[in-house]
């Protein structure tokens, strides 16, 4: 029986870490650009908790919440994405590029479809090995339109490897609706083409989400080959802090707010016997999280000047 | 004492001894491409793997060459040692982004706690009237990459000598062969040989200029200081054997010698290799060089499929003679 | 005669034109007049005279490495199609492509790449610009089975549906039967979708399968496509296909099947019992075309032996012409790098 109230705690890190980071990047501490993924943390931590704790994933640019749904410590993270020393990647790579092998995370990526063939390679390795880790990869829907993704999905196909493809789809690829750069009129198609078994399914619902996913996820282990899962999602923010959104349509907006995945599942905790009390000590122990996160996070110093030699080569 | 006869074999039987010695030994290391299997590759060049380590190990592809090869990055990352084949060394545009923005800077942005232990291999060469899409090599392209090491072998020793030493690298190592070496044959030692990456060697002894040549044009330069030698001018003939990282102390330690330099390679002059060789010996030996740093390389144009003009292409044994006697006599242009 | 036999005639008539031209192409080779690997439209040819056929020449062609077929089909002169794959100065492109990117501008044919995928996402480019001439022009992409396993193919069948351009789509899959990994060959086709026609259906665009080797079902396919996209209805996709041709098996072509004798058609001949037995009687194109047309009225032989005279003394002429033709010369190394 999964720990419902668990990862319901772990929603409100998420939401509470990129309300954070929202307020220092305005506030100038936040080197670059930086995307955030509140709304989507059903989709991120409903996929990532149907994993083992030795299951690799391969994330996005809009990654926070895959990084701390796979167990990275928030105040490294933060330091992280600030730019310091102590972050997890020694402050070098920013939110883009988090590279987090201690947690297994192949890393946040750049580059649209990046992380897709990465997560390939591991179901590759697994494959191999033969022991049964099953590799994630996240992408958006504008990802979908990616050569790349297409040449993945058949090689894990002709292959069965032990990856699953998960499409975060928030409707939007940065500033541009999906229906307006997507042919088709089932986005499944692009799954089913291969013969891999394709889903949609709710993104603002965690239990959904994790159901799909804990399907998929378990026919990859026992070597069935890869699934093709998209969820429905919204992302509150802009493509990046400063996005004004003024391409989202208001009405659409207001509706995806009443699909917010985190009180949703407030209530269904509620009616099954949590009370406020419970909740209420969620949110002051996050409070507690994050705020300590961004005090380290603001306290820590950037690399020094020698580190920027290390590391080219091994 | 008895002495073996060394054994002389081809370039391409080199490197799939190098392929098969590293396979034996470390069950993690892979090979994918396309046609590299039940195939044996297009030039025969995995020729026997595919028998004897099977699909797991020797992969072939789809013609998905992006896709593939950030499988390959990905399966580094995560403990296999793949060695890469991308067919011909034009086709390295398709896997531009998952080399230059995932395999060169995962250690980098990992701050050292991830790598990709990765090799991708290629060919190239002007010579076969395969055409502009078919002769490239971008080895200058990559090497201006920060996190891509280079390996160019000339002879069948150190094509098998420089895979062994990529394969074990925990870093990403291009190495690319000219497919007009392929079927040249020399000694090469068996079982285990190793040629570590960033020592050049110096192929010709000679005091009166240094020829640092790549690839195809050790062998040219050889030619090219045969008859120089009959003029009475002995040039000294240095290959690098790996681009990234150079063996620059090699090459200016000749330099400061000969006082005369001249850099051979047989993809385009323009932006290439041997600009940075170049820079790098006027640099750091230009109070012993006794005259501008020389360079020959492929005509600034796509290669062209006609005979009559590709065989222009590269620079030939005549051409170097006459740049080495210019540099050493300064009978200028 | 009836109209449906002229046009079967003119079809007969591109489709030895490109069956001699390849005949000439491979005793070349074997002569050694030009270097350099090749890819022989043996086999495919009803497909290329059929699609052709339904071109205007204010279309575009985007064709790929295995393009002799289509661009003799579209009307380039043999003897400077020759002389290109020889790398001669008279060559379609003064001998600097050969036979890997034969292509002639002034019949609508853009740039050939021998890139796989290459030719599909020029051609989407060329759709665009048909789009943007609002003159009713077309483009038509030829490429094979194995392109749509490269994802650029799939992105520029996304672009094509999604601002629906004059693109007819032509995938000539030449793997059934093919002498893949099984066989101890090269895999032709490493796609995990049983049917090709399921990758354009995911983004949208009508496909439809038709036998690549008989020239009615083609041109049909290909004319209401065609149709279609001038009349502004989007792109389609056409799966003609076709048995591999023995020849093509090896890595380097062989004339297994020798050079085509069309009194196995006729009957003077018989087809010896043997491994290119089936070819012959069933699967070669020219030949079951030929059949066909000898089963009308009139003197269909006779018409026959005079058709193939004709075109075989053209494909010696232009033969002729290639290896007479002066080699490209060394002062023109250098130009067209640019303008």
């Amino acid at each position: 029986m999964p720990d419902w109230l668990a990862m319901h705690r772990t929603m409100k890190l998420i939401r509470g870490f990129e309300e954070a980071v929202r307020g220092l990047a305005a506030g100038g501490a936040v080197p670059g650009l930086v995307h955030l993924c509140s709304g989507q943390e059903a989709t991120n931590l409903g996929v990532i908790a149907a994993l083992a704790p030795t299951d690799l994933i391969a994330s996005h640019h809009r990654g926070h919440g895959h990084c701390l749904a796979k167990g990275a410590a928030p105040d490294l993270l933060l330091a992280e994405i600030l730019g310091r020393a102590p972050g997890i990647c020694g402050g070098r790579s920013g939110s883009m590029h988090v590279i987090d092998l201690a947690h297994g995370n192949l890393g946040t990526n750049g580059i649209v479809g990046g992380g897709v063939p990465l997560a390939l390679g591991a179901a590759l390795a697994a494959r191999n090995r033969g022991d049964g880790q099953v590799s994630v990869c996240f992408f958006g829907d504008g990802a979908l339109n990616q050569g790349l993704v297409h040449e993945c999905m058949n090689m894990a196909a002709i292959w069965k490897l032990p990856v699953v493809f998960v499409c975060e789809n928030n409707g939007y690829g940065e500033f541009t609706a999906l229906e307006d750069v997507t042919a088709g009129a089932d986005l499944l198609a692009r799954g089913q083409v291969f013969g891999i078994p394709s889903g949609m399914v709710d993104g603002m619902d965690l239990r959904a989400v994790y159901a799909a996913a804990s399907v998929s996820v378990a026919r990859a282990r026992a070597g069935e080959g890869p699934g093709f899962l998209i969820c429905n999602t919204w992302r509150f923010s802009g493509h990046h802090v400063g996005d004004k959104q003024d391409y989202k349509d208001d009405d659409a907006t207001r509706a995806w707010l009443e699909k917010d995945p985190i009180p949703r599942h407030a209530a269904l905790l509620r009616h099954e016997g949590a009370s406020d009390a419970d909740l209420a000590a969620i949110d002051t122990e996050i409070d507690g999280v994050i705020r300590a996160a961004v005090s380290f996070a603001r306290a820590a110093p950037p690399p020094e000047a020698n580190q920027m030699r290390m590391h080219v080569h091994g | 004492m008895f002495m073996a006869e060394p054994r002389v074999i081809d370039f391409r039987t080199a490197v799939i001894e190098a392929l098969a010695d590293a396979m034996r030994t470390d069950r993690n290391v892979v090979v994918i491409g396309e046609d590299v299997g039940a195939a044996g590759g297009v030039f025969k060049q995995t020729e026997g793997l595919f028998a004897e380590f099977g699909a797991h190990r020797v992969i072939d592809t789809p013609i998905s060459e992006s896709g593939a090869f950030g499988m390959a990055v990905g399966a580094a990352m995560a403990g296999l040692r793949p060695v890469f084949e991308v067919m011909f060394g034009d086709f390295m545009t398709l896997v531009m982004d998952q080399l230059v923005n995932q395999a060169a800077k995962v250690r980098y942005m990992s701050n050292g706690a991830a790598c990709v232990p990765l090799v991708l291999r290629t060919t190239m060469g002007v010579g076969a009237g395969l055409g502009p899409q078919h002769s490239q090599g971008f080895a200058a392209w990559a090497a201006h990459v920060p996190g891509l090491k280079i390996a160019i072998p000339s002879c069948p020793e150190d094509a098998k000598g420089l895979f062994a030493a990529a394969i074990a690298d925990d870093d990403p190592v291009l190495v690319f062969e000219d497919r007009a070496l392929y079927a040249s044959r020399g000694p090469v030692p068996p079982g285990r040989h190793v040629v570590p990456l960033g020592v050049a060697v110096t192929r010709r002894p000679g005091r009166d200029l240094t020829i640092v040549a790549i690839g195809r044009m050790v062998g040219i330069a050889l030619d090219a200081a045969g008859k120089l030698a009959e003029e009475g001018i002995e040039a000294e003939v240095i290959d690098p054997r790996t681009i990234v990282p150079l063996d620059v102390s090699t090459i200016l330690a000749s330099v400061r010698r000969t006082s005369r330099a001249l850099v051979l390679d047989a993809a385009p002059r323009r932006f290439g290799v041997t600009a940075e060789i170049a820079a790098v010996i006027q640099e750091q030996a230009f109070d012993w060089l006794d005259a501008p740093v020389g360079r020959l390389g492929a005509a600034d144009v796509p290669v062209p499929v006609a005979h009559s003009l590709e065989q222009l292409i590269i620079p030939d044994v005549a051409t170097v003679v006459a740049a080495a006697r210019d540099l050493v006599r300064g009978n200028g242009e | 005669m009836t109209e449906q036999q002229e046009k079967s005639w003119k079809f007969l008539e591109s489709m030895l034109l490109m069956r001699r031209f390849e005949e000439a192409v491979a005793q070349l080779s074997v002569q050694k007049e030009f270097a350099g690997h090749f890819h022989l439209y043996i086999g495919q040819e009803a497909t290329g005279a059929a699609a052709m056929a339904a071109l205007e020449s204010r279309d575009h062609v985007a064709t790929t490495h295995r393009n002799h077929g289509h661009l003799v089909a579209r009307g380039a002169d043999p003897g400077a199609a020759l002389a290109e794959i020889l790398g001669r100065e008279t060559g379609l492109c003064g001998g600097r492509g050969g036979t890997l990117h034969l292509t002639d501008p002034s019949l609508g044919f853009l740039s050939t790449s021998a890139v796989v995928g290459g030719a599909i996402s020029l051609a989407v480019g060329g759709g665009y610009a048909c789009k943007q001439r609002r003159d009713g022009s077309i483009t038509a992409a030829f490429f094979g089975d194995g392109a749509l396993e490269e994802g650029i193919a799939f992105e520029a069948l996304n672009l094509a549906s999604l601002w629906q351009l004059p693109v007819v789509f032509i995938c000539e899959n030449n793997s059934q039967d093919a002498w893949g990994v099984a066989k101890g060959g090269f895999p032709t086709l490493v796609h995990a979708a049983g049917d090709l026609r399921s990758i354009p259906g995911a983004v949208g665009i009508p496909a439809q399968r038709v036998d690549g080797t008989d020239t009615d079902d083609v041109h049909n396919a290909v004319a209401r496509a065609v149709a279609r996209a001038r009349d502004g209805g989007g792109p389609s996709f056409i799966e003609a296909m076709t048995r591999r041709w023995a020849g093509s098996a090896p890595l380097w072509p062989e004339l297994s099947t020798g050079v085509t004798d069309l009194r196995m058609a006729t009957g003077e001949v018989p087809i010896e019992p043997g491994p290119h037995h089936d070819w012959y009687a069933r699967h070669d194109p020219v030949l079951r075309l030929a059949r066909t047309l000898l089963a009308t009225r009139g003197d269909a032989a006779g018409r026959l032996r005079t058709l193939d005279r004709a075109i075989t003394a053209r494909i010696e002429a232009a033969r002729q012409f290639a290896v007479d033709s002066p080699r490209a010369a060394a002062a023109a190394a250098l130009d067209h790098v640019f303008a």
